[in-house]
């Protein structure tokens, strides 16, 4: 979800015309329909335009995905073969691309472009076609009431969950030293705010009082405002729906006033590299839900992340992992059903994935009727001058630290 | 009803805000006032500023202060060339429009040529005193704003009494005031233009390096400050730089005043308010004199 760096984006703009990739071992006869030749999947990633940066970190994701299979030996004793084209981020284009790469190209198998508003168009192609739709990145709640039978989100959990950990952390603290009041501020975005108000209800329901609820455009870029509200509220609980400047700015205005709340969350910030270079050693104790970190202790993700690293030279980011976790859904589905081209066994596969949890290098992931996985992000916090992951408890690398040192 | 401690804290914070903003808007006036020139770019020149002044503490430890040592009398300079070789060569019955469009392309291109050398990347100026701050009566002023409000102060006071005080100065507003009749005084108005064009990007440098002091900066941040500079020179007075400061003042303190009630996004709106307003009834602006430009 990182729609922090693509604005500033020096323009990619010019290329203009579509690129076709193709990965994966290409002898051998080439038999599509039969059950010997490489599997192909169609993919429309925006590797130009708008979401140029996060798309082309999904099909790293991909590429890297379709290179460790081909590796061990393909799917189905198949070699993997990837079909990308460029949509330019836009809509009217990624329509026209899956139409081609489903009913021209015949391809057997399709996953999905980037951000929500590529993934709505995308998902009603493939239902068209009566295709298995898995996509990386779609995690409005819109995606997942359009009445979709096809699609699966790749990842842990929609905006609205990824603090259900840490709510269930608060609310679960002996009554003496459980929070009383919260402060919410939260950026004018689906995403940003969706992180920010799903934890709002839970703590809400949970008997912990709003004190403060403010909501800023995304061009803000004075937050004395709203911290001098914050700070006069004096929140036990401070909350930031934030992508990354606005996040940063708030807490240095924060700090400014000399507020200290017994726990802060900001969404992305914290996780970017840039952080602790922007608020140096003011950053311990803050927390951030994640969706992907390079050393949790899942099964695939040391294969995936040693494999990446050597390949591309840079360790996975979760926009990479997101790709990954499509193929390896895919993956896990195709195995099951023992099939994979157009036609019946598409709804084998769905139907697998329906009733089934497959492990991938985000965690186990299992989803609803409507595609919405049914996890929550792991909560990563600032301890000793690096980001841990401090729930769930399963997969903990430090112990969660509360209330938060002051800073 | 909002408390006693969080509306006088709201005050001191737009009066700090309302200072950053007259120091940005200045220049801005003073391009207008000059040579009826619109320059779009100037707020690019302002994250150009605060660009160089994080370059110099990431890499050579400078405080962003000792930067603009270099970066003003770089931004005079390349404000003379500027007008030397480009504006001044635009068709004077045109020029207020195509100023426009010029500034316009370069802004773009400093925008690029930041994203191009320094990525698209947010970056952020780490001081040891960035999140410091002084009590006063209950209230707390943060240093980081305390420093760019006394740049303001001394940046727009040094530009005053230049104005009023020097032979240039009175050159200037001559210059501003009737380009012919300075002329036949035997002011040479194009070398004034020039230095007056250099002046005004000479703030840009001081005021980007108050804005790299507090705030998170990237290439395109610049188009967010365009357009509350552009409505504060415009209710202050197109070509009037003490118009400017007042508009500046009174609309940072606005600002952050309506903040409480009507929260973030309804009170930036203020500038535009204001904007239509002046347009409305007093398209001279309100501070800026009988000599003001009209719409």
């Amino acid at each position: 979800m990182s729609i922090t760096s693509f604005r500033a984006r020096f323009s990619t703009g010019l290329l203009a015309t579509s690129l076709m990739i193709s990965l994966g071992a290409c002898s051998g006869d080439s038999d599509d329909s039969a059950g010997d030749g490489p599997i192909t999947i169609g993919i429309s990633l925006p590797l130009t335009g708008d979401f140029a940066e996060p798309g082309k970190g999904v099909q790293q994701g991909y590429e890297a995905w379709a290179k460790i299979v081909n590796d061990n030996g393909g799917l189905l004793g198949r070699q993997v073969e990837l079909t990308i084209l460029d949509d330019q981020s836009n809509a009217d284009r990624v329509v026209a691309d899956y139409e081609q790469l489903i009913g021209q190209d015949q391809v057997d198998l399709v996953v999905g472009p980037f951000s929500t508003r590529l993934v709505v168009p995308a998902a009603r192609v493939a239902e068209e076609y009566d295709m298995l739709f898995v996509e990386p990145a779609g995690a409005a709640k819109e995606v997942f009431e359009q009445g979709f039978e096809n699609l699966f989100y790749a990842a842990p959990a929609v905006a609205n969950d990824h603090y259900n950990h840490l709510a269930e952390k608060i609310l679960a603290l002996p009554a003496d030293q459980r929070p009383k009041t919260a402060a919410y501020a939260a950026m004018d975005d689906p995403f940003a705010q969706g992180t920010a108000y799903g934890l709002k209800e839970k703590l809400e329901a949970g008997g912990i009082e709003t004190v403060v609820d403010e909501v800023y455009p995304p061009n803000t870029t004075d937050f004395s405002g709203i911290a001098a509200k914050i700070a006069d509220a004096k929140a036990d609980v401070l909350v930031g729906g934030s992508q990354y400047q606005d996040g940063v700015n708030l807490i240095v205005a924060l700090q400014q006033l000399g507020y200290q709340p017994k726990l802060a969350a900001f969404s992305t910030a914290p996780t970017n590299p840039e952080f602790a270079a922007a608020i140096g050693d003011k950053t311990e104790g803050v927390l951030s839900p994640t969706g992907y970190s390079q050393d949790a202790p899942y099964p695939s993700n040391s294969e995936f992340v040693e494999k990446f690293t050597a390949q591309f030279g840079v360790p996975p980011e979760e926009d990479q992992a997101n790709g990954y976790t499509t193929g390896q859904v895919v993956a896990a589905a195709v195995t099951a059903a023992g099939c994979a081209e157009q036609g019946e066994c598409q709804q084998k596969l769905i139907d697998w994935l329906r009733a089934n949890t497959v492990e991938t290098v985000v965690g186990p992931l299992s989803w609803d009727e409507t595609g919405k996985p049914k996890g929550a992000h792991m909560i990563q916090q600032w301890i000793g001058g690096d980001i841990k992951i401090v729930l769930p408890e399963d997969v903990k690398e430090a112990d969660f630290l509360f209330p938060k040192p002051a800073w | 009803m909002p408390s006693g401690a969080l509306l006088f804290q709201s005050v001191i914070l737009g009066l700090l805000l309302g200072g950053l903003y007259a120091l940005l808007a200045s220049g801005l006036t003073l391009y207008f006032g000059i040579m009826r020139v619109v320059m779009i770019a100037h707020s690019a020149f302002l994250i150009l500023a605060a660009y160089l002044a994080w370059w110099l503490h990431e890499n050579i430890g400078l405080d962003p202060l000792l930067s603009m040592i270099g970066t003003v009398p770089l931004f005079f300079g390349a404000g003379l060339l500027l007008q030397r070789g480009l504006l001044s060569r635009l068709r004077p019955a045109t020029l207020t429009m195509m100023s426009v469009l010029l500034t316009f392309a370069v802004a773009l291109l400093v925008e690029g040529l930041l994203g191009y050398a320094f990525s698209g990347t947010q970056r952020r100026i780490n001081l040891g005193y960035g999140s410091a701050g002084l009590d006063l009566f209950g209230a707390r002023i943060a240093v980081v704003k305390l420093i760019a409000f006394g740049l303001a102060v001394v940046a727009l006071g040094t530009l005053w009494l230049l104005m009023k005080r020097t032979r240039f100065g009175w050159a200037l507003r001559a210059t501003i005031q009737h380009r012919d009749a300075a002329r036949l005084l035997g002011i040479d108005t194009e070398r004034v233009a020039g230095y007056g064009f250099g002046l005004g990007l000479a703030t840009a440098a001081i005021g980007g390096t108050a804005l790299s002091l507090d705030t998170t900066i990237y290439p395109s941040l610049h188009w967010h400050w365009i357009g509350p500079l552009m409505a504060i020179i415009v209710v202050g007075g197109l070509g009037s730089v003490p118009g400017a400061a007042i508009a500046a003042l009174l609309l940072g303190l606005a600002q952050s005043l309506l903040q409480i009630p009507m929260g973030t996004t309804w009170a930036q709106t203020i500038f535009y308010l204001a904007l239509f307003v002046t347009l409305a009834f007093r398209p001279q602006g309100f501070f800026g004199g009988r000599l003001a430009q009209r719409f």
